[in-house]
């Protein structure tokens, strides 16, 4: 086996592939600094710094206190004035708690001062349900940043995508949030060796189809991709596109998609309303692809709650794969 | 206060009208007796003048049906605050079927307001867009599908099958239309008042050749019909749709005066506009005009639509003329040159099918032929084999008559020397 | 022998409290050990999805805490709240049917571990947001001043949760208008992995109470009586109009943060010197040494404790689920005027 085969082996969890992003990025650029609660000896509350703190010391990966507002906001100052702060909340739930410095700082302050400053700030949330952790520690909240003109907000679904992206977000100027599905962690893929970055605002089509597209974000996109292999014997076959990005969004992919298929579904864990769906049906409604549809569009997002305790409940209030083929069937068999 | 317009009653038995085309546009200034807006009545088109002078505001979108007596739009006086329609404005879309139990959002309901092509289309068929687009590029009308979707809906798939069943059952109704404005040529030279010419069903600008010899004097303009010569293969939903095609390009043109020329359908439709543009129409002449009476050789026109070479076109060629000798071998390979593109044939076909369905002339332009101010002649062969002359007949006592002996449906080729000092004598 | 009610060499809480109550607060404090034992033994039989924040060494401090409350009385909690609960009369059965996600818990299965509360008994509940409950606290306090109903609040927060800006904010709306609210920290030295050296500028938490213009005491939290003493007092000084203090009580907790805690952040004499001083051992004692109660009938009330909590979980176990349809239940107010 030659060193070439063995790159192309080489698996690693979603985890670690940040880690990796990260231990690149403190490695070759000194103005890399990591900060977040509990990143350094602890190796973050889902392992993701790891020992980098050995590594790096803890000058470079900043236990932070429990401080979130101003933490991201030192973050936010560090950016605008020479360093390149990685910055990590614990659970994306509470970047609530620092939504000043996000959405009134960073996103603005560039616009603000009339494009004299920029803010190259990367800010990590681990996000999503799945893990028992209830109503104020499972949310999706990329929506809500995906709003916000200034940032820009992606959902990487693979290892391979997350340290490509994570790399691509440090090379941008401007403060890019990352979404990181917890139950993705501990999830293996290929992973290449060394630097590269994979694009912001580019999405990736997973599976290619003709009978109808899947456009899905994060952890859905392999709930989706599970749903187009039972689909597929069933002569149903589905074209399943990973969003990646959703602000700013990847128009041409998905609309050429559905000009193709004529039949589109939305997955994503966010609340349905008012979330990544609505924009993606009314990016597609408002266009030329329009004319392609061949049925209703159909969003399949979180339900109208919060995210519950009970496990069956917790399920339940997100879509799983009988949810995606349910919804494929109906479509495509020309039920709705 | 605001002056209201109102749709003006101008037929003894109207008792709605279309607005067809606005003259002025939402907000611009209009004078007292300028034309306003032009309508369109079961038997007539007309431009109705401004009674007032103001800034147009609230005006009924273009393809609306409004009641007499009911306002069209109001003339705000300069400065007047401009608030919400005062009560009293005809609906939109008075015609739009009202939703009842149907509490799922209904994504073909009617959009108030929306302005489009067609007005009727879309409002009475539960489609998809892809079924839509796919009836539209086909030349199908989508109204005519039964759908097999979810509570009837049309889908692609409906429409697919239909095309998929091939010209025979489509009959003339399949093309892949397109947009865009009208083919407009002009002669080189001459002065004065323009002669504008309007050519025939499934023929183009070229056939004028032999006539234009007699009118070097002036401007000459020639309008392509859509599916014809250089023009776009317009969808074409009906008369009325054509003539305000046809109309539209003749506004583009931007002329005080202009002498008209029309022939066969081409003839229709300058009667068509001189109905409406009376005050800019110098001379009016109709050759073997459609329009005026229920009869035509569908053969003779489907004939020429379907013929996909020369040795097919021949045949149906020479019986648009009395002297068969003149259409030359060579005449028809030229002609089938032109022809050559399917698409072409097809949208000419899907014309001949709503101007003329089973061989009958859709359209009835008499009460136009009546009401007609400007000086008008019609020329006819008396041995046209497409329209019958006689429908010339109808003509009122203003009209001067020109009948040939000897002549078939094309005076202005079978003896265009004739016909151009004719003209030449008037134009 | 001098009398023990006035004898100043006599601990507080003998002094003040009936043996029956002093009984009682010894009997939840094992109620509170064994629940966090019995939790931590259901989640190793999978009986538990989720993590957990176990409060094994911090009885005292609950416990002692809610002495002088009544149910009308508010507590707000914490993500470590379990035993704020136990201290405030919470049902067992309801408390671990709720860790159980059962229809009959406390939040009906919607909250787990982390959202138990019991508003009948002024437990407002606990938080899974560092610091979400004080700014609460300060809310139920000033309810209490307007309505004029006399009750105080006692706001249950962690060492890590004093670097939030609501734990600032708070403090200082409760002094500005001396509301009646008591900050009770328990500092446990760590907010997860990060000490309070690491993360906070004063040596004590309770030096923050000079910059809010609030009296500010630090005691030994594994200590009852010495819990019982400030936090009464404090309660008291709400009670009669004087406005907010901060009690900081300096406790441990023997188990890792949560159940992914590899305790790299400190060493195991720590956790074992710790341990030495159990506070439910120093409070068996206090109770025997004063003749409260013999050696036998501590055992007796642990042994109660074990049967009730024994008999929550059997009680959680044979619950029903809640229904799938009903996951929307309860977003917005039933029937409330649109
Ligand atoms: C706003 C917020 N930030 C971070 C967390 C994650 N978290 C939960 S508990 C905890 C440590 C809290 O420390 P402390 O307040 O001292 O309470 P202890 O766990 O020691 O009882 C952290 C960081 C959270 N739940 N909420
Ligand atoms: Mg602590």
């Amino acid at each position: 086996m030659n060193a070439q085969t063995r790159t192309e082996m080489r698996e690693l969890s979603y985890a670690e592939a940040i880690r990796e992003a990260m231990d690149i990025a403190l490695a070759s650029d000194d103005r890399v600094i990591l900060m977040g609660e509990d990143i350094g000896v602890y190796g973050g509350a889902f392992q993701v710094t790891g020992d980098l703190v050995e590594k790096y010391g803890t000058d470079r990966v900043m236990d932070t206190p429990i401080s979130e507002l101003g933490g991201a906001g030192v973050a936010v100052g560090a950016a605008l004035t020479g360093l390149k702060p990685i910055f990590e909340f614990q659970f994306s739930d509470f970047a609530a708690l620092a939504m000043e410095q996000i959405v009134n700082q960073a996103a603005k302050v560039r616009y603000m001062l009339g494009g004299s400053v920029s803010v190259p700030l990367v800010m990590r949330f681990p996000a999503g349900s799945g893990t028992g952790a209830a109503a104020q520690h499972s949310q999706s909240i990329e929506a809500w940043l995906g709003h916000v003109p200034g940032l820009k907000v992606v959902q990487p679904s693979t290892p391979e995508d997350v340290k490509g992206m994570l790399l691509a977000a440090l090379e941008d100027p401007d403060p890019v949030m990352i979404f990181e599905h917890k139950i993705l962690y501990k999830m293996k893929g290929h992973v290449p060796e060394g630097h590269y970055t994979t694009p912001i605002g580019k999405a990736a089509i997973r599976r290619a189809g003709k009978d109808l597209t899947i456009v899905a974000t994060s952890l859905m996109v392999h709930k989706a991709l599970a749903a187009a292999e039972t689909l597929g014997p069933e002569g149903i076959d589905v074209e399943v596109i990973d969003l990646r990005t959703i602000r700013p969004m990847d128009r041409e992919t998905v609309l050429a998609s559905v000009r193709k298929t004529g039949r589109l579904i939305c997955v994503y864990e966010g609340v349905k309303t008012l979330g990544v769906g609505a924009e993606i049906s009314a990016m597609v409604a408002e266009s030329d692809a329009f004319d392609f549809l061949d049925a209703p569009i159909v969003r399949l997002g979180g339900a109208e709650c919060p995210i519950p305790y009970n496990p069956e409940l917790e399920k339940a209030v997100v879509p799983q794969v009988p949810d995606i083929l349910d919804a494929a069937r109906n479509l495509a068999e020309g039920r709705i | 206060m605001p002056i209201e317009v109102i749709m003006p009653k101008v037929d003894m038995d109207m008792a709605k009208g279309k607005i067809v085309t606005w003259h002025v546009s939402e907000g611009d200034t209009v004078t007292k007796g300028e034309p306003l807006f032009d309508i369109e009545t079961d038997k007539a088109a007309m431009e109705v003048e401004a009674a007032d002078s103001g800034i147009l505001h609230h005006a009924v979108p273009e393809g609306t049906d409004v009641p007499i007596g009911k306002p069209v739009a109001w003339l705000y006086a300069e400065g007047e605050e401009v608030g919400d329609p005062p009560a009293g404005l005809a609906p939109a879309e008075p015609d739009a079927p009202a939703v009842k139990d149907d509490p799922a959002p209904r994504a073909d309901a009617p959009r108030p307001g929306a302005t489009r092509r067609e007005p009727d289309a879309g409002e009475k068929q539960r489609a998809t867009p892809r079924a839509r687009a796919l009836a539209r590029d086909g030349g199908v009308d989508i109204d005519a599908i039964a759908g097999t979707g979810p509570r009837g809906r049309v889908q692609a798939g409906d429409v697919a099958a239909l095309l998929d069943r091939g010209p025979a059952q489509l009959g003339a109704a399949t093309f892949r239309a397109e947009t865009g404005p009208l083919s407009v040529t002009r002669s080189k030279g001459g002065t004065g008042t323009p002669v504008v010419m309007i050519h025939g069903f499934a023929s183009d600008a070229t056939s004028w050749a032999p006539l234009e010899a007699h009118l070097k004097h002036r401007p000459v303009i020639r309008i392509d019909l859509p599916g014809h010569g250089k023009s776009p293969k317009l969808k074409v939903a009906s008369f009325a749709a054509l003539l305000q095609e046809v109309r539209r390009t003749f506004d583009d043109l931007n002329l005080d005066q202009a002498h008209l020329i029309g022939h066969s359908l081409g003839g229709a439709l300058a009667l068509g506009i001189a109905d409406t543009r009376a005050r800019g129409i110098a001379s009016l002449t109709l050759i073997a005009p459609a329009g005026l009476g229920p009869d035509i050789d569908g053969a003779a026109l489907s004939g020429i639509c379907r013929a996909s070479r020369a040795e097919s076109l021949g045949p149906w060629l020479r019986r648009l003329v009395a002297d068969e000798d003149i259409i030359t071998d060579s005449y028809v390979r030229l002609a089938m040159a032109g022809r050559s593109d399917p698409n072409l044939r097809a949208a000419q076909s899907a014309m001949a099918d709503t101007l003329f369905p089973d061989g009958v002339q859709a359209v009835d332009l008499r009460a136009a032929l009546d009401r007609l101010t400007p000086p008008a002649r019609i020329i006819w062969g008396k041995r046209d084999a497409i329209i019958p002359w006689r429908h010339a007949l109808r003509a009122p006592g203003r009209v001067a008559l020109h009948l040939f002996d000897g002549i078939g449906h094309m005076p202005q080729i079978e003896c265009a020397e004739e016909v151009g000092v004719l003209l030449r004598s008037q134009i | 022998m001098a009398d023990a009610a006035t004898d100043t060499n006599t601990p507080y809480a003998i002094r003040t409290y009936s043996p029956q109550r002093l009984k009682d607060a010894l009997h939840k404090m094992f109620l509170i050990r064994k629940f966090e034992e019995g939790a931590e033994d259901s989640y190793t039989r999978g009986l538990i999805h989720g993590t957990m924040h176990l409060s094994i060494g911090q009885e005292a401090s609950a416990v002692g805490s809610c002495m002088s409350l009544s149910d009308e009385d508010k507590i707000t909690s914490t993500h470590r709240g379990h035993g704020h609960c136990v201290a405030k009369d919470a049902d067992l059965g309801k408390m671990f049917a709720e860790f159980f996600g059962k229809e009959t818990g406390y939040c009906k299965g919607r909250g787990g571990s982390m959202h138990i509360a019991d508003p009948s008994r002024g437990n407002l509940g606990a938080n899974g947001i560092v610091g979400g409950g004080l700014p609460i606290a300060v809310g139920a306090a000033l309810s209490a001043k307007r309505l004029g109903t006399g009750a105080v609040t006692v706001c249950f927060f962690g060492d890590g949760a004093n670097n939030e800006g609501a734990f600032h904010e708070s403090l200082n709306m409760a002094a500005v208008w001396k509301l009646p609210v008591v900050f009770v920290c328990e500092n446990n030295r760590y907010g997860m992995s990060t000490s309070t050296a690491r993360s906070t500028a004063v040596k004590q938490i309770a030096e923050r109470a000079a910059a809010y213009s609030m009296p500010g005491v630090t005691v030994d939290g594994n200590d009852f009586s010495a819990v019982t003493e400030a936090v009464d007092a404090a309660v008291a000084r709400a009670r009669r109009g004087e406005g907010p203090s901060l009690v900081e009580n300096m406790t441990y907790r023997w188990r890792g943060h949560s159940k992914s805690d590899r305790n790299r952040y400190r060493t195991k004499e720590e956790i074992a010197e710790w341990m030495e001083r159990d506070p439910i051992v120093a409070m068996s004692k206090l109770l025997v040494d004063h003749k409260i109660l013999t050696e036998a009938e501590v055992g007796a009330l642990e042994e109660d404790a074990a049967r009730i909590i024994r008999e929550a979980i059997d009680f959680a176990a044979a619950s029903p689920d809640p229904k799938i349809e009903e996951a929307t239940r309860d977003v917005y107010t039933e029937g409330a005027a649109a």
